[in-house]
């Protein structure tokens, strides 16, 4: 049976329409691009916030916003930063807003909870992994999960988390530190 | 000044980023990395980070992208068709609120008893002096202080709040 139909519900298919039509990439070049980035950036979601299912719901949000971002692309690093950057903002705000719920010595915990085939050396050294990571600030963790797990260079990583290019090397250097510290192998400040 | 890099630096997180650390390092560079503190925390962090990412890439199950696609297809359509109906919801509240007013001017230009009752308040308002309203308004405030207080609060705060939570939705 046909729907009635008003000239109203054509122009709001009408628009309805345009809105997918605005979407950066059509549906086999999405779909390729996901398959490429997804896993990494959900890893790097579940590092940020140290949650898995804040994780899950943040990925789904950063393709929707870099499908409607309308910008243009220059190739394949360029999307990615953006796809990245969209991320990095929305865990901000997340973060932002469940400062108060989430204590900072637990954050991370939660990724443990993954279900593992792997051997308990691994899963000691991964629980090693992420105690040390929760105790260093959101950005620091950003920064080194973009610099040593994605291989990302200096300045895409300055344009992903909005910092000068300039003063990264000294705050990766800070951050590394730091966090080879808490891994216990090195001093946190001795001489280089 | 401390120095923040090292020229190896590079060297080290391709191998270990490869997997190739330490085994396919030469002695030289081993020798390096022993003696360097900055390409011994490139490799012991990047080597954890490697590692962790690795982990959670085998472990993680991400939604299929057929199904992200056609989520976002569903909200964009979803939230087209909500903005194509804001406009349409604001007109007609401003052809009610027009509606409304043109009714009342009617009323009032017809109504004897309307006309009479605004001549009342207006030869009222006419005799009315400020000097003998301030002390009967300062004792009202000195009475209901509390409750003229809250009522000046919810008038400010009601706004904001309806304001806010549209912000939200």
């Amino acid at each position: 049976m046909f729907r009635e139909t008003t000239f109203t519900d054509i122009d709001r298919a009408r628009t309805a329409d345009d809105a997918v039509a605005e979407f950066v990439m059509d549906e086999e070049t999405f779909r390729a691009f996901y398959d490429r980035t997804a896993r990494g950036l959900w890893a790097y979601l579940a590092r940020i916030t140290g949650n898995r299912e804040l994780a899950d719901d943040l990925l789904q949000e950063t393709f929707y916003r870099f499908l409607r971002a309308g910008a243009a692309y220059n190739g394949e690093s360029h999307r990615r930063n953006s796809l990245y950057r969209i991320a990095t903002n929305l865990a901000h705000d997340a973060r932002r807003r469940n400062l108060a719920r989430i204590p900072p010595s637990v954050a991370g915990d939660d990724i443990e909870r993954v279900p593992s085939g792997r051997g308990a050396a691994s899963v000691e050294r991964t629980a090693d992994f992420t105690r040390a990571m929760s105790h260093l600030k959101p950005r620091e963790r950003a920064m080194l999960w973009l610099a040593y797990a994605e291989g990302a260079s200096h300045s895409e990583i300055a344009d992903v988390l909005g910092l000068r290019p300039a003063s990264l090397k000294a705050m990766l250097f800070r951050a590394r530190r730091k966090l080879a510290a808490l891994l216990g192998r090195a001093p946190e400040r001795g001489k280089p | 000044m401390k120095p923040l890099d090292c020229d190896l630096e590079a060297e080290v997180l391709a191998l270990v980023l490869q997997s190739g650390w330490p085994d396919r390092a030469d002695a030289g560079l081993r020798e390096h990395v022993a003696a360097c503190a900055i390409c011994s925390d490139v490799a012991a962090v990047a080597g954890a980070l490697d590692h962790a990412r690795e982990e959670l890439r085998e472990r993680v199950t991400v939604p299929d992208s057929g199904s992200v696609w056609w989520r976002a297809q569903l909200r964009a359509r979803r939230e087209a068709a909500r903005n194509a109906g804001r406009p349409i919801t604001a007109v007609q509240v401003i052809a009610l609120a027009c509606a409304m007013g043109l009714l009342g001017a009617c009323f009032g230009a017809t109504s004897a008893w309307f006309q009479s009752a605004l001549a009342g308040v207006r030869s009222s308002l006419a005799s009315m002096k400020i000097h003998t309203l301030l002390p009967s308004a300062t004792s009202l405030i000195a009475g209901h202080g509390v409750l003229i207080l809250a009522m000046a609060a919810l008038l400010l705060l009601l706004p904001a709040a309806v304001y806010l939570a549209m912000l939200r939705e």
